[in-house]
């Protein structure tokens, strides 16, 4: 009890110990610690993917300055190379890619070796359709539209908890995303404080009627998820959301986008055994009037950015055991088109952040931006396949080497994986 | 010290009552024999369903659970009898729920009809400003666009329930999109109206509006519709043969598809509701097979790489009527279409091919191979859609240009010019070149015959009306009576209504509700009224079954794991306590009826209030034990009061306009989310006899109603 005990608020963090005593920890999450416990030495690890929905402009994102054919296909959009002073130039990586400099904040991550970039990442299959590409690459299946799950489900699956916390896996969407659907158990949920019985000043004792009831019917499936899910609504009740501070001055973005990384730090603090978190955010289709170093594109970078920022600002020390993947659809047209704008395209660039990450690193081959280096004539060509990256970090950063269970049908292994983690 | 004293007098108390108790059984003991082999009959007897819990199996299975009365009703007219009716929905009268769905224009529109009359705003807007005849009450949202955001599309699109609203390209506009529009919550709800004063001064209504008829229609007959099992059978093969209602022009195409493709075809032979299917132009578009073609087609060497309108290109190219119009439509159609992506490319599109094997007919282990999907698909180019995208024609059309959506735009259309003639091998049939669209049909002849069609339609009927894992057995004989009826739907279905298992005690409560089913039955069983507006349908979406909105082609899988997780469990309580509460607009129980006999303003006594109620929601069907909690629950004395409830809700048909704001759902933003999220919190103590509210709340989400 004491060594759980001991365990527990070390690992917990401030909400637990606020709670003051082990007996009104909820079983479910004293099972979590106990899994913890067990898996002796291995802290829980906790994966946080992004989406960006609508594919963003890679080639404006992380910016290939180095690459002569850019500026020549990009006259209007381009990011000019770094230059010491203007506040418009792409900020230096490291001699041939920059940052677009509305992702400033990223800087020291990288300086730090927390951030590692992936170019030339995405899907192979060709579509360029959103729905499709959005489906295969939350599917993890290119190509295969039945399959029934998405791929952290299926990485849930394959590494079965029983005693896995409601918050194992949890998505700050209204519902559930694709890569979250399966049969593992999953959290949709777009505001911590809807997460109860609402009935007003009636909650309570509602609550309490509802409670008992599924005490009754302990034992089947509706009786166990019922008393998972007050525990849960209990607990979550103790954490009291409404009234979160961030830590270390993080400030996250006004908007949904940092409201929701804002939720997932509390959860992460809160020691609930949160697992895979999952958010999404949009406006990257940018075919009309993209901008450049200001513009359309520039606001959202902004926003994506400094809702990053904020949430490793946030978490701390606790990043150590966090890391954060972000991915979209496929990328975009290397040439601008006549909107100065740019079209639905291929290959893409992710970034990975956190402590385990062997940052201050772009990796993936670099396939070049000649007429013939262009896939199709037209976008980056793919040099990474997504699953390979996915696959490394749920081998290095989860610990489940059981690929085939997560990615089926494709051919995974070690040697594929880019040396990120 | 008291309580030592209170528990050693409960100690002798006990005492003395067991040991009048022993006496007692000893003056009896003789009689015990007999008492003990009446259990053992009992029990026999407990092995069968009594005469009133078949009804409500029945109720519950073949349609969307009892009404009051309901059961009384089947009674009188006797339960084969009542199975034998709805297996034959034609012969059932069914005005009230005709009469409910008469409001929902879209219903009966053609598809080119409902292309003019909810147009995509998007399209809308680009013309207009193209020929300079932007009003200048649009041309902000025309400015925001150009700024990325996109109000109009927000206004328009909405964000759907997966935060996933289609644009007029076919692709999502992904949620964080609109909310990144709605972020300047002032001129977005000036450019929403904007949008709406457009098309109502043009007597247009928004597509999203389109899907929210969709939905309401679907809710409407479930709650009311006479042809329950027609109903349930709607679902279930719209669930088979799942289409997205966001995925681009599907929106448009699934009132055809819900009403010329799976409404009259639900009981009837399999191949024919297949055939149906794969010439519909919802499952076309959906499955990309519309874009199929041969690379040795006749036609593909004159393919235009954008050739996105091909059939409209064709059709040009044959000089059709209007020609030189239909020529300055393609101009104005055809730049947008420099932004699309190019999966238009021509070539073979598999898609369609490996689902038709997989999903709708032999299932995932039915025997095929890679080379079957490729063999499929090659018999199955060339079906396409005339006209696929006539939304923008139709936009157009709006504006006054002189052109007409094309007769049959939207509609099947065998285009032999992507067809490859050359000869197929499909599962080892030979299918001889020159074909044609015979190809495809002797495909869909050779799967709705192959025995594992039978054994899978088998599997999932019995999923959905017997039990979540049906018995090898079950499934074996079902499949057998489906290939020896010719894959007669009616045939199997009684065979399957007639089965042991599906009459058996462990059939009984063993299927948890979906999320609609939960929804229905839940107003029905109040004897509640819905005009099925979008929020009833958020609730739904909530617990996790938005209509139209699985966007995988499975469909949503018919398991109870898939239902209850914390989060959708916790929707499902707080969905009974809205609307026993009344908090869901344009949805309305009166909970007071069933108290008629309570004066107003009277004391009633609790354990009858909660005894009535179990009789109304559960049929008194209920364990003592979930009873005595739910008696324990009720503190407050139960005061009656019968003043009129109706200002709680609002008129049933004043929801309607809710329709024109779109779902309630992923990301609306501003005000509207706001309402949302108030619509989805109710403060019992504001509402009228709250006590009863909460027993009614409670019973509904008990598990035993959670089940049926």
């Amino acid at each position: 009890m004491s060594i759980n005990r001991r365990f527990f608020l070390k690992s917990g963090g401030i909400a637990v110990a606020s709670l003051g005593v082990m007996q009104v920890v909820p079983s479910f999450l004293q099972r979590a610690v106990m899994a913890q416990v067990q898996h002796a030495g291995v802290r829980r690890k906790t994966l946080i993917t992004i989406f960006q929905r609508g594919a963003v402009d890679g080639l404006n994102m992380v910016v290939p300055y180095g690459e002569k054919n850019y500026y020549a296909l990009r006259p209007s959009i381009a990011i000019a190379r770094p230059q010491a002073g203007n506040p418009e130039a792409a900020i230096d990586l490291d001699g041939f890619f920059g940052l677009h400099p509305a992702l400033r904040g990223f800087k020291p991550l990288w300086d730090a070796k927390r951030l590692a970039i992936v170019e030339a990442v995405g899907s192979p299959d060709n579509t360029r359709s959103h729905f499709d590409a959005q489906d295969y690459m939350e599917a993890g299946t290119p190509g295969i539209k039945s399959t029934p799950d998405g791929w952290l489900n299926r990485y849930l699956q394959s590494n079965p908890d029983a005693k896995a916390s409601p918050f194992r896996a949890v998505s700050m969407t209204q519902t559930m995303p694709r890569t979250l659907q399966g049969k593992a158990g999953a959290l949709a949920i777009s505001n911590l404080a809807d997460f109860s019985i609402r009935a007003g000043q009636y909650s309570q004792s509602v609550q309490g009627g509802f409670e008992s009831i599924y005490e009754q019917s302990a034992g089947d499936v509706l009786g166990g998820t019922g008393r998972e899910t007050f525990e849960a609504v209990n607990f979550l009740k103790k954490v009291n959301p409404s009234q979160y501070k961030a830590e270390n001055g993080a400030q996250y973005p006004r908007g949904q986008f940092g409201n929701s990384l804002l939720q997932i730090a509390q959860l992460v603090k809160a020691g609930v055994g949160l697992e895979v978190a999952f958010t999404d955010m949009g406006g990257w289709d940018t075919h009309i009037n993209q901008g450049n170093a200001r513009g359309q594109l520039s606001l959202r970078l902004q926003e994506f950015g400094a809702g990053l920022t904020a949430l490793v600002t946030d978490l701390g020390q606790r990043m150590d055991d966090v890391l954060i993947l972000t991915m979209s659809e496929f990328g975009r047209t290397a040439r601008e088109n006549g909107n100065r704008g740019t079209d639905h395209g291929h290959a893409n660039a992710m970034f990975v952040i956190g402590g385990g990450v062997r940052g201050g690193k772009v990796y993936g081959d670099w396939p070049g931006l000649s007429g013939s280096q262009l896939y199709e004539g037209r976008d980056l060509a793919l040099t990474t396949d997504f699953r390979d990256v996915f696959g490394e970090i749920v081998v290095k950063h989860l610990g489940n080497s059981n690929l085939q269970a997560v990615f089926p049908k494709h051919k995974t292994s070690p040697a594929a994986f880019r040396g990120i983690l | 010290m008291r309580a030592l004293q209170l528990s050693s007098r409960n100690i002798n108390h006990a005492a003395r009552r067991a040991t009048a108790l022993f006496m007692l059984l000893t003056l009896v003991a003789p009689l015990f024999v007999a008492s003990v082999s009446a259990q053992r009959q009992q029990a026999a007897a407990a092995r069968r369903l009594t005469e009133d819990q078949r009804i409500l199996h029945v109720l519950n299975r073949l349609g969307f659970g009892a009404r009051p009365g309901d059961v009384e009703r089947v009674r009188s007219i006797g339960l084969d009898n009542y199975i034998r009716q709805q297996l034959n929905p034609g012969s059932i009268p069914d005005a009230v729920a005709e009469a409910k769905v008469e409001r929902l224009p879209a219903l009966k529109m053609t598809t080119p009809e409902l292309y003019a009359k909810y147009p995509q705003p998007a399209a809308l807007l680009r013309q207009l400003e193209r020929r300079g005849e932007l009003p200048p009450e649009l041309a902000a949202i025309a400015e925001a666009r150009k700024q990325g955001n996109a109000p109009d599309r927000a206004a328009a699109a909405g964000a759907n329930v997966n935060g996933q609203a289609a644009d007029e390209r076919g692709m999502p506009v992904d949620e964080a999109t609109v909310k990144n529009a709605l972020s300047d919550e002032r001129r977005n709800t000036a450019a929403r109206r904007a949008m709406r004063d457009y098309l109502a001064k043009h007597n247009l209504q928004s597509p999203q509006r389109l899907v929210a008829e969709l939905q309401a229609s679907r809710i409407l007959r479930a709650v009311y519709s006479e042809r329950q099992l027609q109903e349930v059978l709607v679902d279930f093969w719209h669930n088979h043969f799942n289409v997205y209602a966001q995925k681009g022009a599907d929106r448009w195409l699934l009132v055809s598809y819900d009403r010329d493709t799976i409404r009259p075809n639900t009981l009837g032979k399999f191949k024919d509701l297949l055939t149906a299917t794969a010439q519909s132009p919802a499952m076309l578009f959906y499955l990309d097979n519309f874009q199929s073609a041969s690379p040795n087609a006749r036609g593909n060497n004159q393919m235009n790489r954008r050739g996105q309108n091909r059939p409209l290109l064709d059709w040009l190219m044959r000089g059709g009527a209007n020609a030189g119009r239909q020529r300055e439509v393609q101009r104005d159609v055809m730049p947008q279409e420099q932004n699309a992506p190019r999966r238009m490319r021509r070539g073979i599109n598999e898609n369609y091919a490996r689902e038709l094997m997989e999903l709708h007919t032999l299932g995932v282990d039915g025997g095929y191979t890679q080379k079957d999907v490729q063999e499929v698909a090659r018999c199955f180019t060339g079906w396409t859609i005339m006209d696929p995208r006539g939304f923008r024609t139709a936009a157009l059309q709006q504006l006054g240009a002189r052109v007409n959506v094309r007769a049959g735009a939207g509609e099947f259309f065998f285009n032999e010019r992507l067809h490859d003639d050359g000869e197929k091998i499909v599962l080892g049939h030979k299918i001889p070149a020159g074909g044609g669209v015979k190809d495809g049909l002797m495909v869909l002849d050779i799967l709705a015959h192959h025995p594992s069609t039978a054994k899978f339609i088998a599997t999932k009927l019995a999923r959905r009306f017997v039990a979540d894992n049906p018995s090898p057995a079950l499934v074996e004989r079902v499949a057998s009576v489906f290939t020896r009826s010719d894959g007669d739907i009616r045939e199997t279905l009684r065979a399957l209504f007639a089965s042991p298992e599906f009459n058996s005690p462990a059939a009984y409560r063993a299927k948890i509700k979906t999320p609609f089913e939960l929804a229905v039955s839940s107003i029905r069983t109040l004897g509640g009224d819905t005009n099925g507006s979008p929020a009833v349908h958020q609730w739904i979406a909530r617990m996790g079954e938005p209509l139209y909105g699985y966007q995988a082609p499975t469909g949503y899988p018919d398991l109870a794991e898939n239902w209850v997780n914390t989060g959708a469990l916790l929707e499902r309580l707080n969905f009974s306590l809205a609307l026993a509460s009344n908090r869901i607009p344009g949805t309305r129980v009166n909970l007071e009826r069933f108290l008629a006999d309570a004066k107003s303003g009277g004391t009633v006594d609790k354990a009858r209030v909660m005894e009535r109620f179990l009789n109304v929601i559960v049929q008194g069907d209920i364990s003592t034990q979930t009873k005595q909690t739910l008696l324990k629950q009720l503190d407050a004395p139960i005061n009656v009061s019968n003043a009129s409830s109706g200002a709680e809700t609002n008129g049933i048909d004043d929801d309607m306009d809710e329709m024109d704001a779109g779902p309630r759902a992923g990301g609306g933003g501003g005000g509207r989310r706001r309402r949302q999220q108030q619509m989805a919190r109710v403060d019992l103590s504001t509402v009228q006899n709250p006590e009863v509210v909460k027993v009614v709340g409670l019973i509904l989400g008990s598990p035993e109603f959670q089940r049926q």
